[in-house]
């Protein structure tokens, strides 16, 4: 019973992290209709800089911090790049992130090299009823949850956060209304990088991050995202926890290493059903 | 004019290869298997209006095929025979599920299913596991020469069969449908079976890639289908022109001496040991951006259209 | 003094011509109706007055503020009545955004704050993309196709409000209409547009009884 619950908490630990990769993504998807292939970079990004910076000798906290707001000022360009040229479709945009996401593996290499890095989280081992687990799990959980209600009152009673739903709702009557689109648009990616860029600084600790990190991160994202249809984040948040339990139950139960095929064929599964209860509604190629 | 670009094309490639050093000559013929797989990709997505980052997938597969029949006491001949079909029949299974798919839900749905196949491929003693498939005996044709002409032969067969289906009533239907599938299915055209045929053919022009590629190297294995290899042909695709007869030989030609002429001065003396990899993965994405964004039909489709241009003022 | 002001006005897309030459002018607190056959290019002159097309050639002044109930009412369908609203008056800062007012001028929409837009009727959506216009505090408000898709009884309400802003605001209104018996009824000064050219203009009671007029937007002669 104590593994089971020490099995749960790690489980959520570590889907708390695929929960902000999926809260990304649906931030974007929802404003811009654009799938950011670069949404892992992000996470990599920070992950690495927060390591150098720790290095350094700066203190836990502010390096954090410094990584989070680079991944979202990264997220910022990879935004100017993919829509900032009038006209772009959604389809192109993808294609774009996907070329960002691998200019980012030349710029993470030339900075941090290939070689994995990690930095120290929270020590030790905390109980909780019985279970024993790492205590950084616990770290990722405290701060995932008011990082989710934060974002839950900035879209419900800001009117910024109002405005990005708009976007999302109806962007025509947004430029009626004077909201500029394409602005919102740049916000959200800003938003998808802070967001990709905790991910990376929470789960580092507990799991060690190279440059090309960044698929793995990204498939458990979508996995997460997919079951919300890419624009609902609370149903993003629900999908990255239930998989990161999933898969640490099935790791814990003696599945050994079939974490990542969990989360594709749940992945597959989740979009085949969803298409064929659709019927095929054909989106807009690219 | 066309006829005669065409037999000059013709006429370098043949000549080209007993002109080269040695070195090069493995450049030549894995050239001439990357654009026959990219040929693939260029008619799924400028056809069908599908983005695959799995096709690499198919390319191992019929890597795999052919090396596990031919290992197991198969003739060569026929283990390369072998390696289109099983790869299509893949394709066909896989298909039938993940073609109700779109968009980016396709792409990661291809993505996911190289992953698994990397994966299983990993795990399986019986195709060497991580390590990888050894000893797979080499084909009849006379050394690396011979490899040079196959595989420019494989790539000229492939290409005819792509004209031949853009030129059919399937290939029309299959446009309509990339622009429209609603306006190509009022028109009675039956998507789906046109969209699993173009993915099972592109499938095999990979696979037969494959199976050329496991014979000349000798050995396989899961590291030499990376998910970036799928982007790679995506991006060669893309630079080419999609849905273009010319558009992969010329993207992945393009392309691949990009990358040789970076990897030659990133290895010079003084240069830092990642500089090879860096270069290459900033060129693949840069042509890609850039052609996206500044070229939007590739590189063809624009040389083409300047050229009419200037015959008709 | 003229709120809006367009002169010599050319659109086009790609290479067809929507707009060519349009002259047009919206007093203050005037009454303005637009009229013409589908595809005449009523839609592109709205999205032109709202800078939402660049001009090809000619000019769009609008002094003071405009404000636009768009074709198909265009509501935040995920969005509450009342943030519908609030981002109406998106440009005029925070301290522009409060909406009491409005349910004050359209008390039909205070019963309807907490719903859903996009599960509403055609005819309370309709109020609430007016209530959402006049959220900017405009000086003119463009209605395009304000009967469109509505019921009768419907449309009566909503014009009755129009009235009521234009007489007790000064608030000045362009409507454009293909129900042209509406437009001429509610407004003072009428536009014929065919084919993206202003082809007759003048007194509403005029282009009424204009034979050209009845004869392709009134079904016949007028009793």
């Amino acid at each position: 019973m104590s593994d089971f619950l020490g099995y749960l908490l790690t489980g959520l630990g570590i889907g708390a992290g695929y929960a902000l990769v999926a809260s990304g993504l649906v931030a974007i998807h929802r404003v811009t209709r654009v799938v950011n292939f670069a949404q892992g970079a992000f996470a990599v990004v920070a992950a690495m800089l927060t390591s150098s910076l720790l290095a350094a000798g700066l203190p836990h906290g502010f390096a954090e911090l410094t990584g989070v707001l680079t991944a979202a000022l990264a997220g910022l360009l990879v935004g100017l790049v993919a829509i900032g040229r009038p006209g772009t479709t959604p389809g192109t945009s993808l294609i774009i992130t996907l070329g960002l996401g691998i200019f980012a593996y030349a710029i993470e290499i030339v900075i941090w090299g290939d070689q994995p890095r990690s930095f120290a989280g929270v020590p030790g081992v905390a109980v909780v009823g019985g279970a024993r687990l790492q205590a950084h799990y616990l770290l990722i959980l405290a701060v995932t949850v008011p990082v989710f209600l934060a974002m839950a009152a900035f879209f419900a009673r800001t009117d910024v956060g109002k405005a990005l739903s708009a976007c999302a709702s109806n962007p025509y009557a947004a430029l009626v209304v004077g909201i500029d689109v394409r602005r919102m648009g740049l916000l959200a990616f800003a938003l998808g990088g802070a967001l990709g860029g905790l991910a990376g600084v929470l789960t580092t600790p507990v799991q060690q991050v190279t440059f090309d990190s960044d698929v793995t991160l990204l498939v458990n994202g979508f996995a997460a995202a997919i079951l919300g249809g890419l624009t609902r984040p609370v149903v993003a948040l629900g999908g990255g926890l239930l998989l990161g339990v999933a898969q640490t139950l099935i790791a814990g139960y003696g599945g050994s290493a079939y974490q990542l095929e969990v989360a594709l064929v749940l992945m597959l599964a989740v979009m085949i059903v969803q298409a064929s209860r659709r019927g095929a509604v054909p989106e807009p190629a690219r | 004019m066309n006829r005669w670009l065409l037999v000059a094309a013709v006429v370098v490639t043949l000549a080209l290869p007993p002109l080269l050093p040695e070195r090069h000559l493995g450049t030549f013929v894995l050239l001439g298997l990357a654009a026959t797989v990219t040929a693939g990709v260029s008619m799924l997505m400028g056809y069908a209006g599908q983005v695959s980052l799995g096709q690499a997938s198919f390319y191992a597969i019929g890597g795999y095929a052919a090396g596990l029949l031919t290992v197991h006491g198969v003739p060569t001949l026929a283990g390369l025979l072998a390696a289109p079909v099983v790869a299509a029949v893949a394709a066909v299974l896989l298909g039938a599920p993940l073609l109700r798919l779109r968009g980016h839900h396709l792409a990661f749905a291809t993505l996911a299913m190289q992953l698994i196949l990397l994966s299983l491929l990993g795990r399986g003693d019986w195709a060497g596991g991580a390590i990888g498939l050894q000893g797979i005996p080499t084909l009849p044709v006379g050394g690396d020469l011979g490899y040079a002409y196959l595989s420019w032969a494989v790539l000229a067969v492939v290409l005819v069969i792509s004209r031949n289906i853009v030129a059919s009533r399937a290939g029309r239907g299959l446009r309509a449908a990339a622009t429209s599938e609603i306006a190509a299915a009022a028109g009675g055209v039956a998507i789906g079976r046109y969209r699993l045929t173009v993915f099972a053919l592109s499938a095999a022009f990979a696979g037969l890639a494959g199976g050329v590629y496991a014979f000349y190297l000798g050995y396989l294995s899961p590291g030499s289908f990376p998910v970036l290899l799928s982007i790679e042909f995506v991006v060669m695709a893309v630079v080419g022109g999609l849905g273009t007869i010319a558009g992969p030989v010329v993207g992945a030609t393009v392309i691949v001496l990009l990358v040789q002429a970076l990897n030659t001065l990133g290895t010079q003396p003084g240069m830092p040991g990642y500089a090879p990899s860096v270069l290459s993965y900033a060129v693949y994405a840069l042509l890609l951006v850039v052609t996206v964004l500044y070229l939007p039909r590739g590189i063809v489709p624009a040389v083409t259209d300047r050229l009419v241009k200037e015959r008709r003022p | 003094m003229n709120v809006a002001e367009v002169a010599g006005l050319t659109v086009r897309y790609g290479g067809a011509t929507a707009l060519d030459g349009v002259d047009l002018t919206v007093a203050e607190g005037d009454l303005v109706a637009l009229i013409g056959p589908n595809g005449a290019g009523k839609t592109t002159l709205v999205k032109a007055l709202s800078g939402l097309v660049r001009p090809a050639a000619g000019r769009v002044t609008v002094r003071g503020r405009l404000a636009q109930v768009p074709e198909g009412r265009e509501m935040f369908g995920d969005l509450s009545v009342d943030d519908n609203l609030r981002l109406g008056g998106w440009r005029n800062g925070r301290g522009g955004r409060d909406t009491t007012e409005i349910y004050r001028l359209l008390p039909a929409l205070d019963g309807l704050r907490r719903r859903r837009a996009g599960l509403l009727s055609g005819g309370e959506q309709q109020m609430v993309a007016i209530g959402r216009a006049l959220m900017a505090r405009p000086d003119v408000l463009v209605v395009d196709e304000l009967s469109l898709g509505l019921a009768p009884l419907v449309v009566t309400d909503l014009i009755a409000h129009l009235r009521t802003l234009n007489a007790e605001r000064g608030l000045a209104v362009l409507l454009i209409e293909q129900n042209a018996r509406l437009a001429l009824d509610l407004c003072r000064r009428a536009y014929v547009l065919e084919a993206g050219r202003i082809v007759l203009h003048g007194p509403a009671d005029d282009l009424a009884h204009n034979q050209r007029v009845t004869a392709a937007y009134l079904g016949g002669p007028v009793r």
